[in-house]
């Protein structure tokens, strides 16, 4: 895992900074990915160590000073994980999947800031998932504010960390059979 | 086939004759009828399954839990004491407590102010004196929230009843206990609930339980990418039919048959550590045991009626192609109408557990079951997809067949396993002998009217041994 960091005192470079321009492009390029299942192209993305997670989300009162789980996530997701997963996507049964959904993750906010590497930049979006399957069920969203670390290796920018805070605590959605 | 209207009573008597010989009416899971039967008949009066004591260790933690649409406060006292509570201020109805968890001394209500001791007694009503003559006009002692009308535990399991004179939750367990047991309690500390994962589906909520109750016939065909992908080696067509199905009361679920070995090398091989294994062989009765030693059967998904499902699985979790590491989960099916249940999934694990191994055992959890969990997702495919189809007219007229296991005249094809060393009945192979028994009991309920209900009467006051548990000085 990436080193903490501080959310509150993080201020984000103007648009036109390079730095953001390629964390935009990184994110519209991954949800193009996402968008077509192109999962192996995906994961070849992410960084050997990444660190992928979307915790539970619970309503708790203002002075409680947590909106998580303490103990519970929807995913938390080390590279074997995520590959296990994606390659469960590539056999000929993963029936949740196939006929596939129609997805379209929808990216916008976001907003990049400097770390202390130079090598790595903190990247913050929202992303809204629809996902539509068959003819019968009304479609399913997902909305979610997402926090990334990306790291520059020889490879070109690649996702370290994300964490995906959903903005339901009870999703409306059959399953996560996706990624966001 | 005959086309069935649960509000006649003779169509209804019918149909669950049907059911109890394994001809299921396809629409029984999305049927508005049979729903609004199920919530009266079903869920009011039977021990629903609404949070674990580790999810509220100290005074004043708490949790919020719903049964049907009734919400209640699971809240420890400042006594230790753990209480349900209706949450619904007792004055003009607002909910007092809004979020789902917490620690709180007091529940205010944000309309009026009222607000409650975490023991469910009202404590401040404000201008007591002015609006309501103070004591003598209004009698603030002695009121509290509405309690759940029963609540009992076992294993740490808080369960509520909507009947407030139920049988006592021990005796309803009967002897379902035994295997509540070797889930909930591997050591005499028993388990820690972590979750849960709270997720909708557009599915009726009796599929889930019949599936985790017997269905070891789907594991080959909808989870066979588990194991092409090396996740999971057991499901295999032939080995998993080795397993015995056992039904017990009130409850059944399906095992695993495990290669041949001792009591440790049996729990070795799904992944348990020596200190684990020997704390089990503590703690289990000897029948408890013999059921690994002897019968070579491992718990896997089980069913506790209506709504508490179990699974116990052992996933490789890492790149080590040698090591498997075992998990359980609880969950609940919480209908919300015909055809919407939400799903409360948590994570279980024995509270003496290493630390890697809690972290290891979390990690398959996530993996194979809750929202993103990998078995998890096919089967929702498939219950979403059998509950649209149930809703129209052409599913009044087919009988679903739950014949597994019987011939035609009824009679099972294999005898039960002889000298099974867990309690009910076991047997082993393909069968849907659990689904039955479960739908047999739905069945039983249903036809039995509920008998009428009290209310409670605001202001009156109450005794001192009315008013319940807890009851202390009042200030």
């Amino acid at each position: 895992m990436s080193a903490q960091v501080d959310r509150r005192q993080m201020p984000s470079l103007p648009f036109d900074d390079p730095r953001h321009l390629v964390a935009s492009r990184f994110l519209v390029d991954e949800a193009y990915l996402l968008d077509r299942q192109r999962y192996e192209e995906w994961l070849s993305l992410l960084t050997d160590d990444v660190w992928y997670r979307m915790p539970v989300r619970v309503s708790t009162g203002r002075a409680s000073g947590f909106d998580t789980s303490p103990g519970m996530d929807h995913f938390a997701e080390d590279r074997y994980m995520l590959e296990r997963r994606v390659r469960r996507f590539l056999t000929e049964h993963a029936w949740t999947e196939d006929p596939p959904s129609r997805l379209r993750h929808h990216v916008t906010n976001i907003r990049t800031s400097p770390m202390q590497a130079d090598d790595e930049l903190f990247v913050e979006s929202a992303v809204l998932l629809f996902r539509s399957r068959g003819d019968v069920q009304p479609p399913a969203f997902l909305s979610a504010g997402r926090e990334d670390v990306l790291r520059r290796t020889d490879g070109g920018w690649r996702l370290a960390r994300r964490e995906v805070f959903v903005d339901e605590s009870v999703l409306r959605m059959q399953n996560l059979a996706v990624f966001l | 086939m005959a086309v069935h209207h649960a509000d006649n009573p003779a169509d209804l008597s019918e149909l669950l004759a049907q059911v109890r010989q394994g001809f299921v009416p396809a629409h029984v899971y999305n049927d508005e009828e049979i729903f609004s039967l199920e919530k009266e008949r079903i869920f009011g009066r039977s021990w629903i399954f609404v949070a674990h004591e580790s999810e509220i260790p100290s005074p004043g933690d708490y949790v919020v839990r719903r049964v049907l649409q009734d919400s209640f406060i699971v809240a420890r006292g400042e006594d230790g004491v753990v209480r349900a509570m209706f949450n619904m201020c007792l004055h003009r109805g607002m909910q007092v407590c809004r979020a789902e968890m917490g620690n709180a001394s007091h529940f205010r209500c944000p309309y009026h102010g009222w607000s409650y001791r975490n023991d469910g007694r009202l404590f401040g009503l404000p201008f007591h004196v002015e609006g309501y003559g103070g004591e003598e006009g209004f009698a603030r002692h002695g009121q509290r929230l509405l309690p759940a009308p029963a609540l009992d535990t076992y294993n740490g399991l808080i369960f509520v009843n909507l009947d407030p004179s139920p049988v006592p939750l021990r005796t309803y367990l009967g002897d379902y206990a035994y295997y509540l047991d070797l889930y909930t309690r591997q050591s005499p500390e028993g388990i820690e609930l972590h979750g849960p994962q709270r997720w909708r589906i557009a599915a009726n909520w009796k599929i889930g339980a019949e599936n985790f109750a017997g269905d070891s016939y789907h594991t080959p065909q909808t989870h066979i990418s588990v194991v092409e992908i090396g996740l999971f080696r057991e499901p295999k067509a032939n080995k998993r039919k080795e397993g015995a199905l056992y039904w017990a009361d009130v409850g059944g679920g399906t095992t695993y048959k495990l290669p041949s070995g001792t009591f440790e090398e049996r729990l070795a091989y799904v992944g348990y550590p020596p200190e684990m294994v020997e704390r089990m062989r503590r703690t289990w009765s000897e029948r408890q045991r013999q059921m690994v030693s002897e019968d070579g059967f491992m718990v896997s998904a089980s069913t506790l009626f209506p709504n508490l499902s179990l699974v116990h699985n052992w996933p490789r979790v890492t790149a080590d192609e040698d090591r498997v590491y075992p998990f359980i989960s609880l969950r609940t099916w919480q209908p919300i109408s015909a055809s919407e249940t939400e799903v409360h999934s948590w994570f279980a694990v024995d509270v003496n557990a290493p630390q890697e191994f809690k972290e290891r055992s979390y990690k398959a959890y996530l993996m194979c079951f809750g929202s993103s969990g990998m078995f998890e997702q096919d089967d929702v495919e498939n219950w979403v997809s059998i509950t649209a189809t149930a809703g129209g007219a052409m599913a009044r007229r087919l009988l679903l067949n739950s014949r597994m296991g019987l011939d035609a005249a009824g009679k099972p094809l294999h005898p039960p396993v002889a000298g099974y060393h867990g309690t009910g009945t076991a047997y082993v192979g393909y069968g849907e002998y659990n689904q039955r028994a479960l739908l047999s009991r739905w069945a039983d309920l249903l036809e039995r009217p509920m008998p009428g209900m009290s209310r409670t009467t605001l202001g009156r006051r109450v005794a001192a041994d009315e008013a319940g548990q807890g009851e202390g000085e009042d200030s």
